[in-house]
C-alpha cells in the first residue's frame, strides 16, 4: 500500500516557533498518541533502570560469597529491581503505551473519552516515579516489592514511605488509564463496531481496566495504612494492638495477584493481533479468546491466597485457593490453543513481531505450567520462596509481558513513527532475547527445585555453575534489549517510510496514515465487518506468491 | 481496507451512544419522599441502637439490623438520588460492580479468618 | 469544559479548530472528540461511576479491616464506641442526608435550567458540608482536649475545667483508655488491659483513619461544589447542558453513602 497524500497533519508534526513552545506542545498535549509517546519514553527509562538493578543482582550472584554487595545493599538492589519493574514498567507498560496509542484508533474514535485525565495520568506516573527514584537515591528500600508488615511498618530502616508514596501515586495513574479505557470502549466505538467486531487487543485492555479499577484502590489504601503505621507508630497491622499482619497480606494480594493479570492480559491482546496478522488468517475462536480475557479478569480476583500458602492462612482457604488457581489455567490454555490453531494452515511470515509472538507462546506455556505446579499446595510448600518461583514469574512477566511489549512495539512502530525499523537486526535481537532469556531463567528452575532460596546474596558452592549460567544469560538478555533500542532510534531518521499498512493488516488503525493524523479520523469510519477479516484464501494466495526476500 | 469501504448506512448508528436509556426523569416529589424515607431510616437505626441498650439481644442481630438499615439507605440514595433508576445498563452494571468486588474481598478474607479461628488466642490452629 | 489553554500549534482544542471534522453546529460545550452531546454525557456519567467504584473499593479496605477486628474484639468495640459522641454523629448524619437532598434538588434545578435556584441549592449544600466538617472537627478536638487533660475544647483553649480522669483516645504513645471502664471487657479469650497496646487503640485508629479519609473526601466534594457554584454563577449550565452538576452530585452522594455506613459502624455499637 502506498502512502497517500496526508489528509491532515500527522500527530508528530508541529509548527511551533520556538523550542520552548515545542516542549510545551508535548508536555501539555491531550492527544492520546502523544501521551503514548511520553509514556513510551518514561517507561523505557524505568525499564532500563530496573534492568540495571537486575544486572547488579546478577553480578553479585556470580560468586557464592557476597563480594560486590553487603546483604543489606543486595536487599535494596533486588527491591529496586522489583519495585521499578512491577510498578513502573510491567503494570503500566502495555496499557499506557500501546493501549493509549491504539485504543482510540482501534475503536474509531478521535481521542480517549477523557483526554485531560489521560495527560494527568502521565503526570501522576511521573510523580510516582520521582518518589520511587528519590527513595532509591536516598539509600533505597529493602522490603522487597511486597512491603510485608511488620518489617515494612516497624523494623525496616530504609525509605519505605517514599517508595510507598511512589506506588500509591502510580496506582492512581493506572486507575485514570483504566477509567479512560473502560469509558472509551463503552461510549466511543465507531458506528457498526459492535463488541464482537472489536480487535482482541481492545477486549484484553478492557478486561485489564476492569481489574485496575476494582483492585488498585485496595492496594492504595493498604499502602496508606502501612505508611500511617510507620509515621504514627501505631498501626492496624500491629500485633501488639491485636492487629493481624496477615490482613496486610490479604489486602495486598487482593490487588497484587490480579495485578499479574494487569501485566499479562494486554500481552495476550497484542499476541492475538500479531498471530492473526502474520498468519494471514482470522483468529481461531474469536469469542473464546475475548471471553477468556474476561474470565481471567474475574477468576483472577479469587485466587490471591496462593501467595499465602505458607504464611499462616487457614489450610482450608489454602485448599480452596489451590482449586480456584487451577481454574485460571482453563482460559489461559484456551488462548494458547486458539493461537496455535490460528497458525494451522496459515501463511506464517517470520517477521520480527511474529518472532516475539512465537517466543511468547513458548515461554508463556512454560511459565503458565510451572504456575500450575506452584498452585498445588504440596509443591508450593516445597519450593516457596525459592528460585523456582522467581523463574516461574519471570517466565510469565519477562517471557510473556516483555516479549509481547516488544512484539507490539515492533508491530506498531511503523504506525507510531511512520518508519520501518531494520528487519535484520529486529530478527537477530528477537532471537538473542529468546536465547538469553532461557539461559537466564531456565537454570533458576533447577536452582529453585534444588533449594536455592530467593533474596539471598550468598549461596552454597554447588549452586555456582547454575548461577554463573544464569548471570551469563542475563548479559545476553541485556544485549538483546539494547539492540532494539539502537535500531529503533536510528529508524526514526534512517528507516524506510512505512506507508499506511506495511503488514497488510486489518483493523481501523491501519486505515489511517502513518503516523496518524492529529485527530485520527477525518470522517468517523463505519465498520461493517468482523475483526481480522482476512479473506479465506489469503493465506494460500500469500504462500503461492511468496518469493525469497518478499516481505510477507 | 475492503471491510471499511462497504458502508452500510445506518447499520446501528453510534454503537454505544445511540441506545438511549433515558427512561425518564425523577421528579422533585420523589426526592422529597426519598429524603423522608432516609430520615425515617436514620431515626430507626438510632432508635434500634437505643433500644438495644436495654434489651439483651444477640450482638450479631444488632449489627445485622444496623447494616440492613444502612444498606437500605444506600440503595435509596443510589437508586433515586444518583439516578441509577434512569441510567443505562452499563452504568447500572458498574454501580453493582463495586459491591460485587467488595463482596469477593469480604467473603474470601472473612472465610479465611473463620476457618483459621480468629482471634488466634481463641484456640489452636485447626 | 472546552480547553482553550492548550498550546499545541494546530491541535488547539478551541472552538474554531474543529470545523474540519464536519460536525460543526453543536453547542460550545461539546468537546472535539465527541460526536454528539448525548455521547459526551454518557461518557462523563459512566466515567464518574467507574471512578466511584474505585472510591468504594478504597474505603472497602478500611471496612475490611474494621470487620476483621470487630469480629475479633466485639466487647472492646462496644466499650470503646461508648466514648464517641453519638449525638453529634447522629446530627452529622442528618446534616449529610439533608445535603444529599439539596444536591439532588440542585441537579434537578440545573436540568430545568433554573439558575438562581441552582446557585441557592449549591450554596446550601456547601454550608451543610462546612457544618459537617465543623461538627467533625469539634468531635476531633474533643478527643485531643481530653489528651491535653481538659473536659472540652473550649476549656482547653481557655484553660478551663480539667478532665476528671486520665483519658486519651487519640492513637499514639499517649493513648490511654480509661481503666475504670475497661475491666468488663476482659473476657475469657483475651486478657486485654485497657492501655496503650490494646485493641481499644485499634478501634480509635480505625475511627480516625476512616473518618479522616471521609473528611478528606468531603473537602474534595466541597471544592467540587464550590467550582460548580462558580460555573453556575457564570451561566455555564443550561437546560441542555448540566452534566458537571450531575456528576459532581454523584460524588457528593458517594460521600454521603460512606458516612451512612461509618455512622452505625463507629457510633452505634453495642
Amino acid at each position: 500500500m502506498a502512502t497517500t497524500a496526508l489528509p491532515s497533519r500527522g500527530y508528530l508534526e508541529d509548527d511551533t516557533p520556538t523550542v520552548w513552545a515545542w516542549i510545551k506542545s508535548w508536555l501539555f498535549t491531550v492527544d492520546h498518541k502523544r501521551i503514548a509517546i511520553l509514556y513510551l519514553l518514561a517507561i523505557n527509562f524505568y525499564f532500563l533502570l530496573g534492568g540495571l538493578a537486575a544486572s547488579v543482582v546478577r553480578i553479585e550472584l556470580i560468586t557464592p560469597q557476597g563480594d560486590l554487595l553487603s546483604s543489606d545493599l543486595y536487599n535494596r538492589a533486588f527491591t529496586l529491581h522489583g519495585i521499578i519493574m512491577v510498578f513502573f514498567f510491567l503494570i503500566p507498560g502495555i496499557p499506557a503505551v500501546l493501549g493509549n496509542f491504539l485504543i482510540p484508533l482501534m475503536v474509531g474514535a478521535r481521542d480517549m473519552a477523557f483526554p485531560r485525565l489521560n495527560l494527568f495520568s502521565w503526570y501522576l506516573y511521573m510523580i510516582g516515579g520521582l518518589f520511587a527514584l528519590s527513595a532509591a537515591v536516598f539509600g533505597g528500600v529493602d522490603t522487597g516489592w511486597t512491603f510485608y508488615t511488620p518489617f515494612s511498618s516497624t523494623y525496616s530502616n530504609s525509605n519505605v514511605i517514599l517508595t510507598i508514596a511512589g506506588a500509591f501515586v502510580m496506582g492512581f495513574s493506572s486507575i485514570a488509564t483504566g477509567v479512560n479505557f473502560i469509558v472509551t470502549t463503552h461510549t466511543m466505538r465507531a458506528p457498526g463496531l459492535t463488541w464482537f467486531r472489536l480487535p482482541l487487543f481492545v477486549w484484553s485492555s478492557y478486561a485489564t481496566s476492569l481489574i485496575i479499577v476494582l483492585a488498585t484502590p485496595v492496594v492504595g489504601i493498604t499502602l496508606l495504612l502501612v505508611a500511617i503505621e510507620r509515621i504514627w507508630g501505631v498501626g492496624i497491622f500491629d500485633p501488639a494492638l491485636g492487629g493481624d499482619p496477615l490482613l496486610f497480606q490479604h489486602l495486598f494480594w487482593f490487588y497484587s495477584h490480579p495485578a499479574v493479570y494487569i501485566m499479562i492480559l494486554p500481552g495476550f491482546g497484542v499476541i492475538s493481533e500479531l498471530i492473526s496478522t502474520f498468519s494471514r488468517k482470522r483468529i481461531f475462536g474469536y469469542e473464546f479468546i475475548a471471553f477468556s480475557s474476561m474470565a481471567i479478569a474475574i477468576i483472577g480476583f479469587l485466587v490471591w491466597g496462593h501467595h499465602m500458602f505458607v504464611s499462616g492462612q487457614s489450610v482450608y482457604s489454602g485448599l480452596v485457593f489451590s482449586f480456584i488457581t487451577m481454574l485460571v489455567a482453563i482460559p489461559s490454555a484456551i488462548k494458547v490453543f486458539n493461537w496455535t490453531a490460528t497458525l494451522y494452515k496459515g501463511s506464517i511470515s517470520y517477521r520480527t513481531p511474529m518472532l516475539y509472538a512465537l517466543g511468547f507462546i513458548g515461554l508463556f506455556v512454560i511459565g503458565g505450567l510451572t504456575g500450575i505446579f506452584l498452585g498445588v499446595v504440596a509443591i508450593d510448600i516445597h519450593v516457596t520462596d525459592t528460585y523456582f518461583v522467581v523463574a516461574h514469574f519471570h517466565y510469565v512477566m519477562v517471557g510473556g509481558t516483555i516479549m509481547a511489549y516488544l512484539g507490539g512495539i515492533h508491530f506498531w512502530w511503523p504506525k507510531m513513527t511512520g518508519r520501518m525499523y531494520n528487519e535484520v537486526w529486529g530478527g537477530i535481537s528477537a532471537l538473542i532475547i529468546f536465547v538469553g532469556f532461557n539461559m537466564t531463567f531456565f537454570p533458576q528452575f533447577v536452582l529453585g527445585y534444588m533449594g536455592m532460596p530467593r533474596r539471598y546474596h550468598v549461596y552454597p558452592q554447588e549452586f555456582q555453575v547454575l548461577h554463573v549460567l544464569s548471570s551469563a544469560g542475563s548479559t545476553v538478555l541485556a544485549i538483546g534489549f539494547i539492540i532494539p533500542l539502537i535500531y529503533l532510534t536510528l529508524s526514526l531518521w534512517k528507516g524506510k517510510l512505512a506507508g499506511d499498512n506495511p503488514w497488510d493488516a486489518t483493523g481501523l488503525e491501519w486505515t489511517v496514515s502513518s503516523p496518524p493524523p492529529a485527530h485520527n479520523f477525518d470522517e468517523i469510519p463505519v465498520v461493517t465487518t468482523e475483526a481480522y477479516a482476512y479473506p479465506p484464501e489469503a493465506a494460500e494466495r500469500d504462500a503461492a506468491a511468496w518469493r525469497p526476500g518478499s516481505p510477507l | 481496507m475492503a471491510e471499511h469501504s462497504n458502508t452500510m448506512p445506518g447499520t446501528d448508528g453510534h454503537a454505544a451512544a445511540s441506545d438511549h436509556h433515558s427512561h425518564g426523569h425523577i421528579g422533585r416529589d420523589t426526592y422529597y419522599r426519598v429524603f423522608a424515607a432516609l430520615m425515617v431510616l436514620m431515626v430507626l437505626t438510632v432508635g434500634a441502637w437505643w433500644i438495644e441498650g436495654f434489651m439483651e439481644i444477640p450482638r450479631v442481630l444488632g449489627v445485622l439490623i444496623a447494616m440492613a438499615i444502612a444498606s437500605s439507605k444506600t440503595v435509596l440514595i443510589i437508586y433515586y438520588f444518583m439516578h441509577i433508576k434512569i441510567s443505562n445498563r452499563v452504568t447500572q452494571l458498574y454501580a453493582a460492580a463495586a459491591f460485587i468486588g467488595l463482596a469477593i474481598l469480604f467473603i474470601i478474607v472473612m472465610g479465611d479468618y473463620f476457618a483459621r479461628g480468629w482471634p488466634p488466642s481463641s484456640g489452636p490452629l485447626p | 469544559m472546552a480547553t482553550t489553554t492548550t498550546t499545541q500549534g494546530s491541535e488547539v482544542q478551541g472552538h474554531g479548530a474543529h470545523a474540519d471534522h464536519g460536525h460543526a453546529g453543536h453547542g460550545r460545550e461539546l468537546q472535539h472528540h465527541f460526536e454528539t452531546a448525548q455521547q459526551q454525557k454518557e461518557a462523563a456519567t459512566l466515567g464518574m461511576w467507574v471512578f466511584l467504584v474505585t472510591e468504594l473499593m478504597l474505603f472497602g479496605g478500611i471496612f475490611m479491616a474494621y470487620t476483621v477486628y470487630r469480629w475479633a474484639f466485639p466487647d472492646i468495640w462496644a466499650e470503646a464506641a461508648h466514648h464517641l459522641n453519638t449525638p453529634l454523629g447522629a446530627l452529622n448524619t442528618v446534616v449529610l442526608l439533608v445535603s444529599s437532598l439539596t444536591v439532588a434538588l440542585a441537579v434537578n434545578a440545573a436540568e430545568e435550567g433554573r439558575k438562581q435556584r441552582l446557585i441557592r441549592l449549591l450554596g446550601v449544600t456547601m454550608v451543610l458540608g462546612v457544618a459537617f466538617l465543623g461538627i467533625k472537627g469539634y468531635e476531633y478536638s474533643e478527643k485531643f482536649a481530653h489528651c491535653a487533660g481538659y473536659e472540652t475544647p473550649i476549656a482547653w483553649a481557655t484553660s478551663g475545667a480539667p478532665l476528671g480522669e486520665t483519658e486519651c483516645l487519640v492513637p499514639g504513645r499517649a493513648f490511654v483508655f480509661p481503666a475504670a471502664h475497661g475491666e468488663a471487657a476482659a473476657d475469657a479469650h483475651h486478657e486485654v488491659t485497657p492501655g496503650q497496646s490494646s485493641p481499644y487503640q485499634l478501634f480509635y485508629l480505625l475511627y480516625f483513619i476512616a473518618t479522616g479519609l471521609h473528611a478528606v473526601h468531603m473537602l474534595i466534594g466541597l471544592s467540587i461544589v464550590g467550582m460548580l457554584t462558580f460555573m453556575a454563577a457564570r451561566g455555564v449550565f443550561t437546560s441542555v447542558y448540566s452534566t458537571p452538576v450531575e456528576i459532581g452530585g454523584l460524588y457528593w452522594h458517594l460521600i454521603d453513602i460512606i458516612w451512612v455506613f461509618l455512622f452505625p459502624l463507629f457510633y452505634l455499637v453495642h
